[in-house]
């Protein structure tokens, strides 16, 4: 397949993804407010789960790819994997800031404070910090090869926190609701479907951000071959 | 390839040793005593009529979503601007290539 014809192809998938994912937030943001219940307990302030949650999936989407990338361009050097770690990391850690917002909103009317070190919390906020310093180590002008493998290096370590996140609501004493377990979740049935939705279309936007910041770091690195080469030339 | 197998073998190490000191071991003595996980809320439910809060939850909802659309908005503003920026600097670049090449 020659390139054009795979550029158009890519295209193609892009705005198919794209168009669904739209579609999917308008029906997710309907079955939101519509059709999901008010919270017995905690009243409306719950429907931030709706998104909070999709969001926090949506971060381990983008940290797990950082780390995925990182070590394929640790095995074999190439600009593309690079690429998708630096993604990955950038999206991971912006859906990484809207769960660290939005949760205190929440938390403040659930527990009366904006934040407590729940495991939970903490392990979030530590996963935050790690991937906020890739992106600072990656943003100091051009990034050279050592560079690159040391951030290389700290997206796996990054990596380790991801399952200390998952587990810590059933391993540690904390706080932090457990509505969604592997026995069936505490969750309504029309609760249930709004906040599937927003699963799906979270994971539809992480991969369309990831996507398209992956390509426009690969046309960085494009640029940034092409000054070296008429520098030396 | 060196700096991976340090990555693994340190990723290893911490995730065997941090949840073993860090956990809290099962609950001894009382045999009907819950466990940490079990004595989280487990459910939402919801209500069934009308239903007065004591702080305003509309208002903290309203703040999330506003936080949620805000940041994918200057995300998406960055991601443009970069894509511009690159954009402008390879078309520069390509002419002073093909400038030096035509000298």
């Amino acid at each position: 397949m020659n390139i054009r014809a795979r550029q158009s192809g890519n295209a193609t998938v892009w705005a198919l993804l794209l168009f669904a994912t739209l579609a999917l937030f308008g029906v997710t943001l309907y079955m939101v407010f519509v059709v999901a219940p008010v919270e017995k307990q905690m009243g409306i302030v719950q429907k931030i789960f709706y998104f909070h949650v999709p969001s926090a999936y949506a971060m381990y989407v983008g940290f797990g790819v950082s780390a995925v990338g990182s070590a394929m361009y640790l095995i074999k050097r190439s600009p593309k994997w690079d690429a998708l770690g630096v993604a990955g990391a950038e999206v991971g850690t912006l859906f990484c800031l809207i769960v660290l917002l939005t949760g205190p909103l929440w938390a403040r009317k659930a527990w009366g404070v904006w934040w407590t070190w729940d495991p939970r919390l903490t392990t979030t906020l530590l996963a935050g910090m790690i991937f906020a310093a890739y992106l600072a180590l990656r943003s100091m002008g051009s990034a050279g090869e050592v560079e690159k493998r040391f951030a290389a290096g700290l997206a796996l370590f990054g990596l380790i926190d991801l399952p200390l996140i998952h587990y810590s609501v059933q391993r540690w004493r904390g706080v932090h609701p457990t509505v969604i377990t592997g026995k069936g979740g505490g969750l309504e049935s029309e609760m249930y479907w709004a906040l599937s939705l927003s699963f799906v279309a979270f994971t539809g936007l992480a991969i369309l951000l990831i996507w398209a910041r992956a390509s426009a770091e690969r046309q960085r690195e494009e640029a940034a071959s092409l000054r070296f080469e008429l520098m030396h030339r | 390839m060196r700096a991976l197998i340090s990555a693994v073998v340190l990723g290893f190490t911490l995730l065997l040793t941090s949840p073993t000191f860090a956990d809290d071991g099962p609950a001894t003595g009382d045999a009907g005593a819950e466990t940490a996980a079990e004595e989280r809320a487990a459910q939402f439910v919801g209500v069934t009529g009308p239903d007065a809060e004591s702080i305003p939850g509309g208002v903290l909802l309203l703040t999330a979503y506003a936080i949620v659309w805000a940041l994918l908005f200057l995300f998406l503003l960055r991601l443009r601007g970069l894509q511009r920026q690159t954009a402008e600097e390879l078309e520069r670049l390509s002419a002073e290539v093909q400038a030096s090449e035509g000298r």
